[in-house]
């Protein structure tokens, strides 16, 4: 199945593809990231092509969480080339800020779930939130999206109810509700023990079978020696990768 | 276990909401019995400047029809609220009890004429006005003096004037301290959902579409707050009149109706301005700005 289903923003989503691969979904060229007056990050690039795995490392205050909250547009930037998904990072408004967001996954180390509600109620709620109105097919994708991370008979609990590992796992199916052509994921495995972080890891690499992108902010080493893949490093206030 | 858990959960839910309910209720009682006291003040005020009370002596040997007929041009003039007469033989009656003899068979004759007793609607029992009602009718000739006490009205208003002054001040007063209290409970019931309001937006909801069961919820405390509210303040104009039964209250329908209605559109209003400003305020911080 393939996961990119809306053309649309997507298709025209800017830059010629870089080098063989399909083409580019975040596309950062010469910004500088500020978290209020302090310069974090500068003269930032960064290409990520669909259906490709991405980590993203660094020491804990190196700027990995502030580079995500620039591409989910938590965080303005002011010059340089800044695109994703087919949103212009550098002219965003407020306005389209959840436009962007219904774009993109996004799976974050404490899980940002709705505590007051049941698993299922959290997904009903995105969808409804990013506006899908027939009854029938929000409740096929749940059910869909329950199934592939493999929490298809736990939709009734409310997230205390369930494990650290299957809130995870509930924050990766909202994320995969509306067929995001980008997942960012902040520390996912955080929190999690070694056994549940390889199925979330197993769970990740299939997604981006499907055509989605995962870029992976983490400083859990091992996971690149198990999980090897394209490896991008903040140090020093500048964006590397890393060969 | 899970359930108890569940069951924990949503009763603290359950109490943030209902403490909320009860808070709007109590500053919406407080608001509501002020009202009732500013309208008894009004009334009572309105009773003082009604009773004030301007005697009209005429001639005798004036008739008592022409009497009655000058009573009646008096009793349509600007302001005047009732003008009645009193017959000579009616004030002889009234002094010989007072006096306890009969003075007319002593004298032979009764010697006290017809008077007209002027009374004036609140709005115009002032010097102007009566000032007005004497220069229309000092110069008839049936008319033989027009008495009253200079003072007395001045004083009367002047008295009213203060006391309202000071009632409007304490209701000013009141109704802050009653915003910033609804608004106070509003804004740390939505300070405990500040992360939940975060999450929303940060999975794409727009803030219309986070705002709207919000603000709905406002709705309700509001309305639930003004039945408890209204529930409390007709309890205790029932017990208030059956110590004071000159007190407005229950008998009169009008009055209470807008009463009622008054408090359920304050404590929907305010709740709901105030969820409003207060959600808005946690809709444009950053994730980081909320702890």
């Amino acid at each position: 199945m393939n996961m990119i289903a809306e053309p649309g923003l997507a298709a025209d989503a800017a830059a010629p593809p870089a080098g063989s691969a399909g083409k580019q979904v975040i596309r950062l060229e010469h910004i500088n990231i500020f978290q209020k007056k302090n310069l974090i990050l500068s003269d930032v690039n960064l290409h990520v092509n669909e259906g490709e795995f991405v980590y993203l490392i660094g020491k804990t205050g190196s700027g990995k969480s502030s580079l995500l909250k620039v591409l989910y547009g938590e965080l303005q930037i002011k010059q340089g080339v800044g695109q994703i998904a087919g949103f212009d990072l550098v002219t965003l408004r407020t306005r389209q800020v959840p436009r962007l967001r219904r774009k993109l996954g996004i799976v974050f180390q404490d899980f940002q779930l709705l505590g007051d509600r049941t698993a299922r109620d959290n997904l009903m709620f995105v969808l409804k939130a990013t506006g899908w109105r027939e009854a029938g097919k929000m409740a096929d994708r749940i059910n869909e999206v329950l199934e592939q991370v493999g929490l298809g008979t736990k939709g009734f609990k409310m997230p205390h109810e369930l494990s650290g590992g299957e809130q995870q796992r509930l924050g990766i199916a909202r994320a995969l509700l509306n067929r995001p052509e980008i997942i960012l994921a902040d520390e996912p495995s955080g929190n999690l023990d070694p056994e549940t972080t390889k199925e979330i890891m197993s769970l990740f690499f299939d997604i981006t079978q499907t055509g989605t992108a995962v870029l992976m902010a983490t400083h859990n080493h091992n996971l690149l020696e198990e999980w090897p893949a394209r490896t991008i490093r903040c140090e020093l206030g500048k964006v590397y990768d890393q060969p | 276990m899970a359930e108890e858990g569940n069951k924990i959960a949503r009763k603290a839910v359950r109490t943030s909401y209902l403490s909320s309910v009860v808070s709007i209720a109590m500053v919406l009682f407080m608001a509501g019995v002020l009202a009732v006291l500013l309208m008894n003040a009004r009334m009572v005020s309105d009773h003082f400047k009604e009773s004030f009370q301007v005697m009209v002596f005429l001639q005798p040997g004036v008739g008592e029809r022409q009497a009655g007929v000058l009573a009646e041009r008096m009793a349509s003039h600007e302001g005047v609220r009732s003008a009645d007469l009193v017959t000579a033989d009616d004030a002889a009656v009234t002094l010989s009890e007072e006096l306890g003899e009969d003075f007319v068979t002593f004298i032979g004759s009764n010697p006290l004429s017809h008077t007209i007793d002027v009374r004036f609607a609140s709005s115009h029992a002032n010097v102007d006005s009566i000032a007005l009602f004497e220069g229309t009718f000092s110069g008839e000739k049936a008319v033989q003096e027009i008495r009253y006490e200079e003072g007395l009205v001045e004083n009367i208003n002047r008295n009213i004037r203060r006391i309202t002054v000071f009632i409007l001040a304490f209701c000013v007063l009141l109704f802050f301290v009653m915003g910033v209290l609804i608004n106070n409970t509003i804004r740390l019931t939505l300070y405990a959902k500040r992360l939940l309001i975060k999450s929303m937006q940060l999975v794409g909801a727009t803030r219309g579409f986070i705002r709207k069961p919000f603000l709905w919820k406002g709705v309700q405390s509001g309305f639930w707050g003004a039945v408890l509210a209204n529930f409390l303040l007709v309890l205790f104009l029932y017990f208030t009149q059956r110590q004071v039964p000159e007190l407005f209250g229950l008998g009169d329908f009008r009055l209470m109706s807008t009463l009622v209605l008054a408090v359920f559109a304050a404590g929907i209003i305010i709740a709901v301005t105030s969820t409003f400003f207060a959600i808005n305020k946690y809709l444009r911080k950053r994730y980081d700005e909320l702890f």
